[in-house]
């Protein structure tokens, strides 16, 4: 049931999360009112896409070339808007490129009045949303018909689109079906899908019998020819762009590519990137003004097909200039990152979003439409997860979009003691560190935690992370020296370096003491790096500059570990794929890049590699382990996911003859420190609960022990479960002899 | 990746175009053929719209468009409201069991939409592997990238209201004729 303080807040109005306030009265909303068939919705649209991808035969290739078709398409922007003009006038139609939001619906206005419109049916854009058209049509008294289903139930419930390709996708049925017996008064039954469709259709069909104008947007458009892919699943495009004599097409100049032989490389990748179909049910591709014959079906004495494109600017060209958003108007639209993204999955775009782009990539939609940075405050919801990277079919860095918005706030005048506390993580470890004893026993004395959450926010319910009593620099030492007398025989062929990353060293020694000793059983010693910032804690908190320092310090360092003939091992997921991926912007050589990338390793993953490689028996491991029989629970970190690794911890332990159950949550919701936070505590315990859901089915079913890689993703699970989660390697550890 | 043949391709759209939830059916290229087809389909219906042929052999369509059911030229009155409509197509694609439909000058594309059953007429000469290859002149002699026209993959379909429903604005039904 919705709560009566809910009931007074409106998506239209928590739309413009400008103050923070607004943004967090917009969370609680969704997690009260819309969290169920959000996380239905896009989980079902996650799933399909990914079975989708499964049957495009060239994926990789095909995202590939998506990505340089856009990548020339916007460095020649403004040639190719020449040349699409000219080729849209030589067939008879218009062309117009309005610089402001304003300027469009202005120009549509007029075309319509022209025509003395009193309907227009108009088919889904939210470029059209961009612009306030509907509001400005109908302050001419020319009603507007939305056609996409979603959309017409937008138009009823007067809310703001949730999501760019279903803006329903918040509402469940019944909600729908409540919603439209409160505003229609019909004998009909309005309780099942085809009931409620049925309705909707009906109502619509008059529309467009009688509509003297039909709006549209465009996906694609072709310079050379003048073409526009349109793609749909229900039919109304099809006839918005066919039944009335007058169309309008409104588009984002992003949207404009060279040619359409390109049209092939994107057709199947947006329907399976989007819907997970293997094409849209209805792929247009449209050449208009339409030879068509007028129908007049509305009663209308029209003779001639006309035609109107508008090119919308309204900030895009600046985007263009921009050296960090610029990559956003490569987006062609799918939702991906949106479907994928454990936090959209929970509170969608009314949260996650700004007025109508939403999830990651609608921070820098927003901020680059609106002109206003505030409006981008949503892109906080962004936890640097990366599950969007490699779902983007043109390979947006979305996660950096957001970093961007969070930086520039910053510098606009927003620090804020939280981002510092937990972007500077390092220097309060090193401190309170010296005396551990203490500052443990303080961090959970009730009148301190209280101070925590008043001061930095750090939310009082959760644990602060424990310091360890010796950090793993000193244990490792003190290790080294008791087993000095012992000779390791070594069958290593490079030299092994446990990278000593902050965490690891002062809240997870025994992990990284974990790896030193696994590895020495299996005859392969390691040496510990110095312990160093990485940058992955300023990063997420969008301190930039200081992630790109560490960055740049700990490369230099890595290189010359790597020049000396080592191998690198990394205990924490996110360190790694921050030095796998993320350093890419900041370590301006790719040669030097490219070695980071081939010589730095999850221990686990490097295990798999020497056991392929030949190096490592696994039947002479497999002897050595006493208990095979243990069924195992697996939670892959989301970075390590999206570098690529995900499988390889599962498959080891699968090749060792373990059962393996694994996660199927993207994210765990804890997110590094996201989940810590008080303003963001609801939201990471929400997406946590789909995690800890499937371990529990998973022990019904015989699991007896919980594993996860990421150090955050375990601090989740045991916070939501009470019980214990090992890394992997902890556990091989424990159970080869 | 291993050459297609002919049989191949009409194979591979024959279970695509089932995939998508559309019926199909392959029968010989004769006008007696098309017409039985034809007719077996519409057994229900009072009347039904043909579009002019422009895509296929208009002698095909010879005997059928006799058929006293058949209305060729509706009034404006009876392309609102008639129920079934019958058009070719130029082409279609083995990997996804779409049709593609031309946008020309007669009402071809205006009773695919329109209606609430649609029969398409197709080539199977004209069946290329991936929807791509329409974008390319190394297919149909690059009739693809010649003209507008839909991809038509299936009945209309929507999950805005919660679950899938089929039959939202364009046909609920696509049964398609493969003339071999």
């Amino acid at each position: 049931m919705i709560k009566s303080s809910m009931q007074e807040i409106h998506p239209r109005e928590v739309a413009n999360k400008g103050d923070k306030e607004n943004l967090q009265k917009a969370i609680g909303m969704a997690l009260e009112v819309e969290n169920d068939a959000l996380r239905l919705n896009t989980q079902t649209f996650n799933a399909n896409r990914y079975n989708a991808i499964k049957k495009l035969n060239d994926y990789e290739g095909l995202k590939d070339r998506a990505r340089k078709i856009k990548e020339k398409s916007i460095e020649n922007l403004p040639e190719l808007i020449n040349k699409l003009t000219a080729a849209v006038q030589s067939r008879g139609g218009k062309v117009y490129l309005a610089k402001t939001k304003e300027d469009a619906a202005g120009y549509v206005k007029d075309v319509c009045k022209s025509h003395s419109a009193k309907l227009v049916v108009k088919a889904k854009s939210i470029t059209s949303e961009e612009i306030g058209l509907n509001d400005s049509l109908e302050k001419e008294n020319i009603e507007v018909a939305e056609t996409d289903l979603a959309e017409f139930i937008l138009q009823v419930s007067k809310e703001q689109p949730s999501h760019i390709v279903a803006p329903a996708i918040h509402r469940s049925r019944e909600r729908i079906s409540k919603l439209f017996k409160e505003n229609f008064r019909t004998a009909q039954k309005l309780e099942t899908g085809e009931e409620l469709t049925k309705f909707a259709r009906d109502i619509l069909r008059q529309k467009f019998l009688s509509a003297d104008v039909g709006i549209s947007g465009a996906n694609l458009i072709a310079a050379n020819e003048g073409t526009i892919l349109l793609v749909e699943s229900e039919g109304n495009i099809r006839l918005t762009t066919q039944l009335p004599a007058i169309h309008i097409a409104i588009a984002g100049i992003e949207k404009i590519i060279e040619t359409k032989k390109d049209f092939g490389t994107f057709i199947e990748l947006l329907a399976a990137s989007g819907t997970g179909q293997q094409l849209t049910t209805y792929t247009n591709i449209l050449e208009p003004p339409l030879n068509l014959p007028v129908l007049n079906l509305n009663g209308r004495q029209d003779t001639l097909r006309e035609f109107h494109l508008v090119l919308v600017d309204n900030g895009r060209m600046k985007m263009r200039e921009d050296r960090d958003l610029y990559e956003a108007l490569y987006c062609i639209r799918c939702s991906a990152c949106m479907n994928v993204c454990a936090n959209f999955q929970a509170v969608g775009g009314h949260a996650f979003g700004g007025e109508c782009y939403t999830g990651g990539i609608g921070g820098a939609w927003t901020v680059g439409t609106t002109g206003k940075l505030e409006n981008g405050r949503f892109a906080e919801l962004c936890t640097g997860c990366s599950r969007c990277i490699p779902s983007c079919p043109v390979q947006i860095n979305i996660p950096h979009l957001n970093t961007v918005i969070k930086n520039r706030l910053i510098k606009k005048g927003e620090p804020s003691l939280q981002r510092k506390f937990f972007g500077n993580f390092s220097v309060l470890a090193r401190f309170t560190s010296t005396v551990p004893t203490l500052s443990n026993w303080a961090a959970n004395f009730y009148l301190s935690k209280i101070i925590f959450e008043k001061v930095i926010g750090f939310d009082k319910r959760r644990n602060i992370p424990r310091f360890a009593k010796s950090t793993l620099t000193k244990q490792y030492q003190n290790y080294k020296r008791d087993s000095s007398i012992r000779e390791i025989e070594s069958n290593a062929s490079t030299k092994l370096i446990l990278f000593a990353d902050v965490y690891t060293n002062y809240n997870n020694p025994h992990i990284g003491m974990a790896i030193v000793k696994l590895f020495e059983k299996l005859g392969l010693p390691v040496t510990l790096s110095k312990v160093m910032e990485d940058g992955r804690a300023a990063q997420s908190q969008g301190l930039i500059d200081a992630a790109g320092n560490s960055a740049k310090r700990l490369t230099r360092y890595l290189l010359e570990l790597i020049a000396d003939g080592a191998d690198l091992l990394f205990a924490e997921p996110s360190v790694l794929s921050m030095i796998r991926y993320d350093y890419k912007k900041f370590v301006n050589d790719n040669r030097l890049f490219l070695k980071l990338q081939n010589n730095c390793y999850d221990p686990m993953e490097y295990l798999l590699k020497i056991v392929k490689e030949g190096t490592l028996n696994v039947d002479w491991l497999k002897e050595r382990i006493t208990n095979r029989n243990i069924k195992i629970f697996y939670h892959g970190h989301c970075q390590m996911k999206s570098i690529g690794i995900g499988n390889s911890t599962p498959d080891f332990l699968e090749m060792l003859g373990f059962e393996v159950d694994i996660s199927i949550a993207e994210c765990c919701g804890m997110a590094g420190s996201f989940g810590y936070k008080k303003q963001y505590y609801e939201l990471s315990k929400n997406v946590g609960k789909d995690l800890t859901k499937q371990i529990r089915k998973s022990q019904v079913d015989g699991c007896s022990i919980i594993l996860a890689s990421g150090n955050s993703c375990r601090e989740q699970i045991m916070d939501e479960l009470g019980e214990e989660v090992y890394h992997p390697i902890e556990f091989l550890h424990k159970v080869i002899g | 990746m291993p050459v297609q043949t002919h049989v191949d391709l009409v194979n591979q759209f024959l279970l695509s175009a089932v995939d998508s939830v559309a019926t199909v059916e392959k029968i010989a290229r004769t006008p007696e053929a098309l017409n039985e087809a034809l007719l077996k389909e519409i057994a229900d219906e009072q009347f039904v719209l043909l579009s002019q042929p422009d895509d296929i052999d208009k002698e095909l369509f010879s005997l059928f468009e006799k058929n006293e059911k058949v209305i060729t030229y509706p009034t404006g009155e009876q392309l609102k409201t008639i129920r079934t409509g019958i058009t070719d197509s130029f082409c279609a694609v083995a990997k996804t069991g779409s049709v593609c439909v031309s946008v020309n000058k007669y009402l071809t594309s205006a009773i695919s939409m329109l209606t609430r059953k649609h029969i398409v007429v197709v080539d199977s000469r004209t069946i290329v592997p991936r929807p791509a290859d329409l974008f390319s002149e190394n297919y149909l002699e690059g009739k693809g990238l010649s003209k507008s026209f839909s991809f038509i993959t299936g009945p209309s379909a929507t999950a805005d209201m919660g679950p899938l429903v089929r039959g939202v604005h364009g046909p609920g039904q696509i049964h398609i004729i493969v003339l071999d």
